[in-house]
């Protein structure tokens, strides 16, 4: 047949027997080989190819056609005739000589296509045309607006003075030294003052002892347990999955570390949200920073979902949802259907950023000190050494039919792995992957991309108590783990993934042991539950241990770059019906609709984009949150949301002037904490005035300072320091809740439990499980870690007093604080006053002494039942 | 936006209309105490209350109350439509229910020989074959039957309806899960209040006489707790007297007077004993099989009668069973299920009815999904997989018209295919009913006002009376 005539054929009509062989050789090979990378699930299909659809295999891909017009010029049959080391495809390993036989007489025939394609998706998402030049004058997206009389210090006063004074109302009398102590501490550090601090406070008579108080409050330790507690309540902060098993998400309390050094460091806040979005990509970044990057991987995974699709882009969408109100406060989530109703940020926008979390993924990153790499790195170099360059296996071994090779990892590069820690250095390979090779000693994880999951059963050739893992929809099955076999060589194990077919998934094989490890041979996928082979396990390994001691591998969750593409449109959310393709980037309202096409996942640029296009927004927020921490509610009350559905700002000039100023003070919030601290609205009293309540029944222009009650951690902390039990230790890994015979929860995902005074460390440090949320948290208004929640509900209700007055937890610290009070010299109305030293940070009146000697009188020495009176006080639970 | 830290010395109009509504004013609170609820009632109500019986892991409509002649035909046949992915993806060939139906009552409505009891009451039940469901797996098709929302965290619609409507009741709170002893997949996220206030969290009461945490004083003797709770208010009353107070802070001294009678109305709530052994007998009290699932159907009627608005009875464990979750052995298991609930749900029924509560109460029975048509077979065990796709549900009482069947699915069982209703449908139906429009029944969260139905939902008005 005359080489010209074959495009021609391509559109003529294709004869039966054509089609079926179609249906039978060509089109299972393509489906089975192809289309992971080329099909018609993949948002961006590699080299611009699909194959399909008649139309796009007919079209070609970037690099033109593929078919071509001879056996000669086909770049399909020179692909998969594994002749050109440039252009090996499959990759993953070489087809059948039947397939390739089978492909080849396709294209002599001329490439008969029956297919018949369905329109292919065209977007029926109406953008409506939005005008961003007027978007970009709301209050929040436009430059700061600050009045050019603005005095440089007093501001804050003169803008809240200016509008009480408008309606004839003046500041609340200053608050005297012991409410202010209490009220800065409580504030700054989530502890009541202790005796001592209260003293020396009240015996300073230098003209700026304030001064000093607050920068002795911010210089201390527990100033960052405090503030980090605020900034997890935006990021969903939990420890585990949730869902049925509510698995661990393992080393997730590194992240909680992580900010509270950031906040006891004075990290500057635009650092801060770079490491988070993109910690691990940052040019120059701290040797932590990494560890910011798990905010994006804290929120539910569900365990085998019915609908796998689905669950990813719901996924997706929390971290959007997320990244959207904690640092734009702006409610992100409602682009996904449909144009947001409210804010310049149409579906395209959505999916923009969507790409740029696709390409995201979560994994372990070894992060010990650079001291103990580098002993772990010598290791490798003398072993390096020793060893010398690995040397690329043969030629594939032919699997029998029925197989498909995931890895033979023959090539010693390692395409399509990545690893953390020392074990898997790239040099092991070649024919195995072993995490000894170098030495046992060595620890690592080497990750795979993702693969999808077509066949039910997974064969590993593995050897070693090392593990191999697969993650299917990132869901952390702690069963679905294998390990060698003692005493043995390479045995085949395999992976039953029936409800996770259809899936993406991936591999990790981890190494945590210093006198053994983990060597694979081979992985591949079948229907059939029998191994490839049956080959002899061969011996052994006896390692060589002792000559080296190393520390052990310490790891943080942490995200990564991989397979970086864009999204497509889910046409009304639903991840099934598919529009255009959107290029990964910012909101076009800031960053405009040309932007330049990122690298990677995006995330770099990203965290560039949003200083550059969106500071006012990103300061202003941030200021705000600040702001409400310290008087209770926010300059914009609504705190997460700066859209067009929010509130205003009830003091526009001075949200913009300490924005200004916190960026120009190189976005320190120290210094914007002390600014607002210096205020004489901060120092005012929160003393009832009848006409300024009638006048500004809310507060809301600020006559006097609020009376609030403490958040659970505070009140919790607060009992442990009243009663002396408090361990001040900082960081580390997480208490298990204590959990009440009353906490029914699903059984399949109880832990264990864990002590009821929480080892008496800080609140924050209490194991955060999605499904056992510890019951004193529960019952005072912790948020449940699902979105960003800038302000918590506050509410007051009876299970709260019956917590205090029936429950274990204070029962057994009011007997401590009995115990210790009872054991002290002096009268019952000397110990009484140093209780209420101890735990209101003042002396008792006449009448308070009266009433507690003749309750201990009375009821026999009965200190331990007074004590939880004094901790069931209202003046322990609220700030004034 | 409500239930933030505010600080008000007057009430305002909204506090007020709320603290009549519960049946008394000034700063004295109900168990919500500060908790700020939504609104009175958008127009008059059908029902005050609603008892949901749960049937935690999906019972069978084509065993129960879905007759399919279809299925003896085809018994061992491939079937022979298209079916979608289920759960666990390995059903075979059509499977005949093992039990026989026959019409009952005036109605004629179809029951199965598993539910004998229930039969006896048809004419006061109004079944819907055609509920629709997003979910073929227990833990987001039970978020979805219990928050209209398919992931964790969001308000339980016992949160909604007590957010809506408040409570009658002084010291008990608005909204109880009766715990059978099977905590459903999801746990206590399907009773939670999600971004609400926590005081519309559903409270899990466990069997026994102490059902929930910290109801138990701790002091030998009632005088000492007494004299601690005198001293307590003494020392709060001080403070404020000399520093001020606010409204915020007044609730929470009073919260702890509301605590304290709690600790008395909670144990006088499950003393059964008074009730009369023809009561006790009716509800299948003093029998092994129906004694746990009696007592929570008996509590029921006792907590509706203290005007708690919203009872949720959760399944009774059953031994040998998961749940209704038959995925084998699907005689046993449906057998036994049917044996521990059919006769409570009957005496619940009646009783409700001859105290004149039943005009006033909603009662809802069914689960999150039902069961398909084909069979599940393991170990010779014949059971059936999930099916959110068409399944039965009833509802009794407060508004609903009896003896009414409504809607159908397929000839097979397995589709819904006359007069869809989606469990948005469902949660706007049962809203109506307490009076309230489900699409003015919001909270103002995420930069939305958030709604039980999301932005679904139409009541479904021909099984309205």
């Amino acid at each position: 047949m005359p080489a010209f005539l074959f495009p021609l054929l391509l559109a003529f009509a294709v004869t039966p027997e054509q089609a079926e062989f179609f249906e039978k050789k060509v089109r299972p090979v393509l489906a089975a080989k192809c289309y992971d990378c080329h099909g018609p699930n993949v948002s961006k299909p590699m080299g611009g190819l699909r194959l399909s659809s008649k139309a796009d295999t007919a079209k070609g891909g970037d690099s033109g056609p593929v078919i071509g017009t001879s056996i000669e010029t086909s770049r399909l049959i020179r692909a998969i005739s594994y002749q050109d080391p440039t252009l090996l495809m499959p990759p993953r390993g070489k087809l059948s000589d039947a397939e390739i036989t089978d492909l080849t007489a396709w294209v002599k025939m001329g490439a008969p296509d029956p297919r018949v394609d369905l329109p292919s998706p065209s977007p029926t998402v109406i953008t409506k045309s939005i005008d961003y030049e007027r978007a970009r004058k709301w209050w929040s997206f436009r430059p700061f607006k600050v009045p050019s009389n603005t005095p440089a210090s007093g501001y804050i006063d003169a803008f809240l003075l200016n509008k009480l004074h408008a309606k004839g109302l003046q500041y609340a009398p200053p608050a005297d030294r012991r409410t202010l102590i209490r009220r800065l501490s409580l504030d700054l550090t989530g502890l009541p003052p202790s005796p001592e601090q209260v003293a020396l406070f009240l015996n300073d008579r230098a003209p700026n002892a304030y001064l000093r108080l607050v920068d002795r409050m911010l210089a201390s330790p527990h100033y960052g347990e405090r503030w980090a507690r605020h900034w997890l309540d935006l990021v969903r902060f939990a420890e585990t999955d949730g869902h049925e098993f509510d698995v661990e998400k393992p080393n997730a309390w590194r992240y909680r570390d992580y900010v509270i050094r950031a906040f006891n460091d004075d990290l500057p806040y635009d650092q801060f949200v770079k490491e988070q979005i993109a910690g691990d990509l940052l040019p120059n970044a701290r040797t932590e920073a990494p560890q910011g990057t798990a905010m994006h991987f804290l929120g539910e995974v569900i365990n085998t979902p019915v609908d796998p699709l689905q669950s990813h882009a719901d996924r997706v969408d929390n971290q959007i949802d997320v990244f959207g109100k904690t640092f734009l406060g702006l409610t992100l989530g409602c682009a996904r259907c449909h144009d947001h109703k409210f804010d310049p940020v149409p579906t395209s926008d959505y999916y923009a950023l969507a790409g740029t979390f696709y390409s995201t993924r979560r994994r372990q990153t070894m992060v010990n000190s650079p001291l103990e790499k580098a002993a772990m790195q010598s290791v490798v170099n003398a072993a390096a050494l020793r060893i010398g360059e690995p040397v690329p296996s043969g030629p594939a071994e032919e699997l029998p039919k029925g197989y498909r090779l995931f890895e033979d990892f023959n090539d010693p590069a390692m395409p399509g792995w990545s690893s953390t820690g020392f074990a898997f250095h790239k040099a092991t390979s070649g024919g195995i992957v072993d995490s000894t090779r170098l030495h046992a000693a060595l620890e690592g994880q080497l990750i795979s991309d993702e693969v999808k999951l077509v066949e039910r059963f997974v064969h590993v050739r593995l050897r070693g108590s090392g593990l191999v893992r697969l993650l299917v929809d990132e869901y952390n099955n702690k069963d679905r783990v294998l390990s060698g076999d003692p005493g043995k060589g390479f045995v085949w194990k395999k992976f039953d993934v029936r409800m996770g077919q259809g899936s993406f998934a991936y591999f990790v094989l981890e190494d945590t042991d210093p006198l053994g490890g983990i060597a694979v041979d081979r992985i591949v996928f079948s229907e059939n539950p029998e191994p490839p082979d049956h080959r002899d396990p061969g011996p052994a390994i006896s390692y060589r241990t002792g000559d080296v001691q190393l520390p052990p591998g310490a790891y943080a969750l942490t995200g990564w770059d991989n397979n970086p593409h864009n999204a497509q449109i889910n046409i009304r959310g639903n991840p099934t019906n598919l529009g255009t393709i959107v290029p990964r980037g910012f909101l076009s309202v800031f960053a405009g609709t040309d932007q330049p096409v990122p690298i990677g996942s995006g995330r770099l640029e990203l965290s560039e984009t949003l200083f550059i296009t969106a500071k006012p927004l990103l300061a202003r927020v941030m200021v705000n949150r600040i702001w409400k921490h310290h008087f209770g509610n926010g300059l914009v009350p609504t705190t997460d949301n700066f859209g067009l559905s929010g509130d205003r700002p009830s003091h526009p000039e001075l949200l913009d002037t300490l924005a200004q100023r916190f960026v120009e003070g190189g976005w320190s919030i120290k210094k914007l904490h002390r600014e607002i601290l210096l205020s004489r609205a901060y120092q005012m009293a929160s003393t009832q005035n009848p006409i300024a309540e009638t006048a500004d029944p809310d507060n809301k222009l600020l006559h006097r300072f609020p009376i609030r009650r403490l958040e659970v951690e505070a009140l919790r902390d607060s009992m442990l320091a009243v009663t002396k039990s408090l361990d001040h230790q900082l960081y580390g890994p997480s208490i298990l809740p204590w959990l009440s015979p009353f906490m029914d929860g699903d059984p399949r995902s109880k832990p264990k439990p864990g002590p009821i005074d929480g080892l008496n460390r800080r609140s924050i440090y209490i194991n955060v499980r999605r499904n056992y949320i510890s019951d004193m948290f529960q019952t005072f208004d912790y948020p449940q870690p699902i979105a960003t929640i800038g302000r918590r509900n506050v509410s007051t209700v009876a299970s709260q007093a019956l917590y205090i007055m029936n429950g274990e937890f204070v029962a057994v610290l009011a007997r401590r604080w009995a115990t210790q009070t009872a054991s002290m010299p002096g009268t019952i109305a000397e110990r009484i006053s140093g209780m209420y030293q101890e735990a209101f940070g003042r002396s008792p009146t006449d009448e308070e002494i009266r009433l507690g000697v003749n309750f201990i009188q009375t009821h026999n020495q009965g200190w331990s039942d007074y004590a939880q009176v004094l901790l069931s006080a209202t003046e322990l639970a609220y700030v004034r | 936006m409500s239930g933030n830290n505010h600080y008000r010395v007057a009430n305002t109009r909204r506090e007020m209309l709320r603290d009549c509504a519960n049946g008394f004013g000034g700063l004295a609170l109900a168990f919500f105490g500060s908790a700020e609820a939504a609104q009175l009632p958008h127009f008059a109500a059908k029902a005050k209350s609603v008892i949901f019986l749960y049937m935690d892991g999906g019972p069978s409509q084509i065993d129960t109350f879905d007759p399919k002649p279809l299925l003896e035909k085809e018994h061992g046949q491939p079937i022979k439509m298209k079916v979608p992915a289920t759960q666990f993806n390995d059903v075979g060939t059509v499977m005949k229910s093992p039990w026989q139906f026959k019409q009952h009552g005036q109605s004629g409505a179809w029951v199965s020989e598993l539910f004998p009891n229930v039969a006896g009451c048809v004419d006061d039940l109004c079944f819907i074959r055609s509920m629709v469901a997003d979910n073929s797996e227990h833990t987001s098709a039970n978020y979805m039957l219990h928050t209209g929302f398919s992931m964790q965290g969001r308000p339980s619609m016992g949160a909604w309806t007590t957010y809506g409507i408040g409570s009658v009741s002084q010291d008990l709170p608005g909204f109880v899960v009766l715990n059978g002893g099977l905590i459903p997949a999801g746990g206590m996220d399907n009773f939670g209040s999600g971004f609400l206030p926590a005081a519309y969290q559903g409270m899990l009461f466990r069997q026994g006489d102490m059902p929930i945490a910290n109801i138990k004083q701790r002091e030998a003797s009632s005088q000492l707790q007494r004299d601690k709770l005198d001293l307590l208010g003494k020392l709060n009353k001080g403070v404020v007297a000399r520093l001020g107070s606010t409204s915020e802070l007044d609730a929470a001294i009073n919260n702890y007077e509301l605590a304290y009678r709690m600790q008395s109305a909670v144990p006088e709530l499950t003393e059964i004993s008074k009730e009369s052994p023809t009561t006790l007998a009716m509800y299948g009290i003093n029998e092994k099989e129906t004694e746990v699932f009696g007592r929570e159907c008996l509590l029921a009627r006792r907590l509706v009668e203290r005007g708690v608005r919203f009872v949720e009875c959760l399944a009774p464990r059953v031994s040998g069973a998961d749940r209704w979750d038959q995925h084998r052995n699907i005689f046993k298991g449906h057998t036994d299920n049917c044996k521990a609930t059919d006769k409570p749900i009957a005496g619940l029924l009646k009783d409700l009815k001859s105290r004149g509560l039943l005009d006033e109460t909603l009662v809802v029975w069914g689960g999150e999904f039902g069961r398909t048509p084909m069979a599940q077979v393991s170990g010779g065990q014949f059971g059936r997989d999930h099916n959110p796709f068409g399944f039965t549900m009833w509802m009794a009482g407060g508004g609903i018209k009896p003896g009414l069947t409504y809607g159908a699915t397929d000839e097979y069982g397995y589709f819904a295919v006359e007069n869809k209703v989606h469990i948005h449908d469902w949660h706007a139906t049962i809203l109506h009913l307490l009076g309230l429009d489900h699409k003015r029944l919001t909270f103002r969260y995420s930069g939305r006002d958030m709604r039980l139905t999301d932005v679904h939902g139409e009541v479904v008005k021909a099984i309205l009376k």
